[in-house]
């Protein structure tokens, strides 16, 4: 069986290199990106079967990766990690299809949690 | 004079037509005056005609001397009496004493022309009786009664003599004739015979003596009836002369006073008018200028003091809606700011919420790696997270320094009167450093004198700060900052521009600038409080700041600000 592969995108560096080593350990494989843009364009050429993103970011913030990605194949999942309180974007963020939203600052925990019930539906709709 | 519009206009139309009018009137006159004139010189021509008709007349009759001429001689004679006598004594008198002098020589002319005809039929008798004796005294020549020197052929001689003189009439043959009837005497002393023909030779000679002495009188009052006429058709003539003078130098005057008076009378008479009206246009201008205060003058007594009157109480109400829309505005603009702060403070919690979550987020996470990789890390790796998570906590330590020093400004500030050249000068010095080290050119054009207003020294200079700052950032490899002011004399506002060549803002973050925590600045450079602070302090300073930017071609601030009142 084939590795879950993660993109990971948000504009402060120190989010992706410590989920990073988080997720490898757990042995999913995990690409991060400080660029909406930079992670969008890699999207076109990979394909991911879990997105997290970031949502206030400079150039391409993470609603319009949400969409984006969405659009190009809705099977992926995507989740979304903000400072901001939930409602005020959350309602935003779920009618575009996103995943699940985690506001920060998070737990881990609860962030492989929601991986691992991606996971899941990912493998419910792949073995229909 | 307190006279309406309307009167004036009438007096201004009036007094020219007046003076029209009597120009009219005195032209007329002199028109009919001369239409009489030439009345006058008409008779006046024709009694020189009439006289110049008797003159040839009295020649024909000097010439014939028969009843025919005579007739002829009478009739143009009482013709002329009865035209002078049919000019009415009006005229008598306005053409003068030489018609009356014609008048009176008339009759004393006809007198002398019938005297002379009355001879002229004496003559033929008298001379009938000279020639009579004459042959009567050659028949008693012829019968050589008397002396012997008494000869026939002296008789002869003294009658050739005799119808000479009757013929000629002139000395020569008078003398001839004085001297034979002389020699008579001296021949014969007592000739009988020779009375009665010397008698009838003496008759003739008196009778042709009162005949010439009349047609002298007659000739002589001929002449002056002739010349009198002439004086008068003259004298009749110069008057008419002398009136179309005097009509043509009285026009020529009036046409002057018209030419001089005028335009002036016409300029009086306009501004006069027109005067009131415009003292009421002027206040009206300045009024519209914006100085409600202004009320037109009621000094005016004609229309223009209703139309006065009216203005002033629209002007009453107007500025009476104006002051209590001025209040409700005020009162409005204080319900705003209460509104916004409201909203503000909401968006500053999840502002601060958003910014403070990040770094706490980072800290958690590097912590949690450090747990869940407790056996594992490297000390290179330990030193790395320590680093982090001190790093991440002076971030959040900032974002609080800033967030106490934006609650900060929403406090009442200390205002005086400054100088704010001074102020902007001041703030480049401070950030001399980082223009000189980013390698920025700055141009600067600054009022050499100083423009004061009223505000806080040092906020103010946050203001310039934080602009010149971001336009360093906006900058970020080599470039030009300009900062320059200019005075607004009609609205008395300072003008603060500051345009760097900077990449530029995008049009949809525009309207977010000013917003507490907005920043397009990667994350953890910039809090996105600078230009809402500045924003606080310029409006806490009853000014404005504007922002006018294009993608790539950099960004321009503009700062207005009110001037206080004395400089």
């Amino acid at each position: 069986m084939n590795k879950t592969r993660i993109m990971i995108v948000d504009d402060e560096p120190i989010v992706g290199k410590r989920l990073k080593r988080l997720l490898e350990k757990d042995g999913y494989e995990v690409e991060i990106f400080t660029k909406g843009s930079v992670a969008l364009e890699e999207c076109d050429r990979k394909h991911f079967d879990i997105v997290i993103t970031d949502l206030k970011m400079g150039g391409v913030d993470g609603m319009k990766v949400l969409e984006t990605v969405r659009g190009k194949n809705p099977d992926t999942k995507v989740i979304i990690i903000t400072g901001f309180r939930k409602m005020e974007s959350s309602n935003e963020a779920f009618i575009k299809g996103a995943f699940d939203y985690l506001v920060k600052p998070f737990k881990i925990e609860d962030l492989k949690r929601i991986i691992k019930k991606a996971e899941s539906e990912l493998k419910n709709s792949s073995g229909q | 004079m307190n006279l309406k519009i309307w009167h004036k206009m009438i007096i201004g139309i009036s007094i020219p037509s007046l003076f029209t009018l009597i120009g009219g009137i005195l032209t007329y006159s002199y028109i009919s005056d001369v239409k009489i004139r030439h009345g006058y010189v008409q008779i006046a021509d024709d009694l020189k005609e009439q006289v110049l008709e008797i003159r040839r007349n009295e020649k024909n009759f000097l010439l014939h001397k028969d009843v025919e001429y005579y007739r002829y001689f009478q009739d143009a004679i009482s013709g002329l009496n009865k035209s002078v006598n049919a000019i009415s004594p009006p005229t008598v008198v306005e053409i003068g004493k030489d018609l009356s002098l014609l008048r009176g020589s008339v009759p004393a002319y006809l007198g002398f022309a019938d005297d002379l005809f009355e001879y002229y039929q004496q003559e033929i008798n008298v001379v009938e009786k000279v020639r009579e004796e004459g042959r009567k005294l050659e028949a008693f020549v012829a019968t050589g009664k008397y002396s012997k020197d008494l000869t026939t052929s002296f008789i002869l001689n003294l009658r050739r003599f005799e119808k000479n003189y009757v013929l000629y009439r002139d000395n020569v043959s008078y003398n001839e004739l004085e001297s034979a009837l002389s020699q008579i005497n001296n021949i014969t002393p007592f000739c009988f015979d020779c009375v009665e023909y010397k008698e009838a030779i003496h008759d003739l000679f008196s009778t042709y003596k009162k005949m010439d002495e009349k047609v002298n009188d007659l000739q002589s009052t001929g002449n002056k009836l002739e010349e009198t006429t002439y004086k008068i058709a003259t004298s009749e003539r110069q008057k008419v002369n002398s009136f179309f003078t005097r009509t043509q130098q009285h026009l020529v005057l009036a046409l002057i006073l018209l030419c001089i008076l005028g335009p002036f009378f016409v300029n009086k008479t306009a501004s006069y008018i027109v005067a009131p009206i415009k003292r009421l246009a002027e206040i009206t201008k300045k009024i519209s200028e914006g100085d409600l205060t202004l009320r037109a003058p009621l000094k005016e007594h004609d229309e223009t003091h209703t139309l006065a009157l009216s203005f002033n109480t629209m002007l009453d109400q107007l500025q009476l809606t104006h002051e209590s829309l001025g209040q409700s505005l005020e009162l409005l603009h204080a319900k705003q700011i209460e509104v916004e702060k409201r909203a503000s403070l909401g968006f500053l919690v999840s502002g601060i919420t958003h910014e403070l979550n990040n770094p706490l987020n980072n800290i958690s996470l590097t912590a949690e790696t450090m747990r869940e990789d407790m056996g594992e890390i490297t000390p290179e790796e330990l030193k790395e997270y320590i680093q982090d998570i001190l790093t991440q906590s002076e971030r959040a330590k900032n974002i609080i320094a800033d967030l106490l020093e934006f609650v900060g400004t929403q406090k009442t500030t200390v205002m005086e009167k400054m100088d704010i050249v001074n102020v902007i000068e001041e703030a480049i010095r401070l950030v001399a450093n980082e223009l000189k080290v980013a390698g920025i050119n700055l141009k600067t054009d600054l009022p050499n004198s100083p423009f004061f207003v009223y505000g806080n020294h040092g906020k103010l200079e946050e203001v310039f700060v934080n602009i010149i700052i971001n336009a360093i950032h906006a900058i970020k490899n080599e470039g030009t900052l300009t900062i320059n002011a200019r005075h607004d004399t009609v609205t008395n506002h300072i003008f603060i521009h500051i345009s760097d060549t900077g990449h530029g803002i995008p049009e949809e973050h525009i309207k977010n600038i000013f917003e507490p925590f907005f920043t397009t600045k990667e994350a953890g450079e910039g809090t996105g409080l600078g230009l809402s602070v500045s924003q606080s302090i310029v409006r806490e300073h009853k000014g404005e700041i504007d922002v006018e930017s294009e993608v790539g071609n950099g960004t321009t601030f503009t700062i207005k600000l009110p001037l206080s009142g004395i400089r």
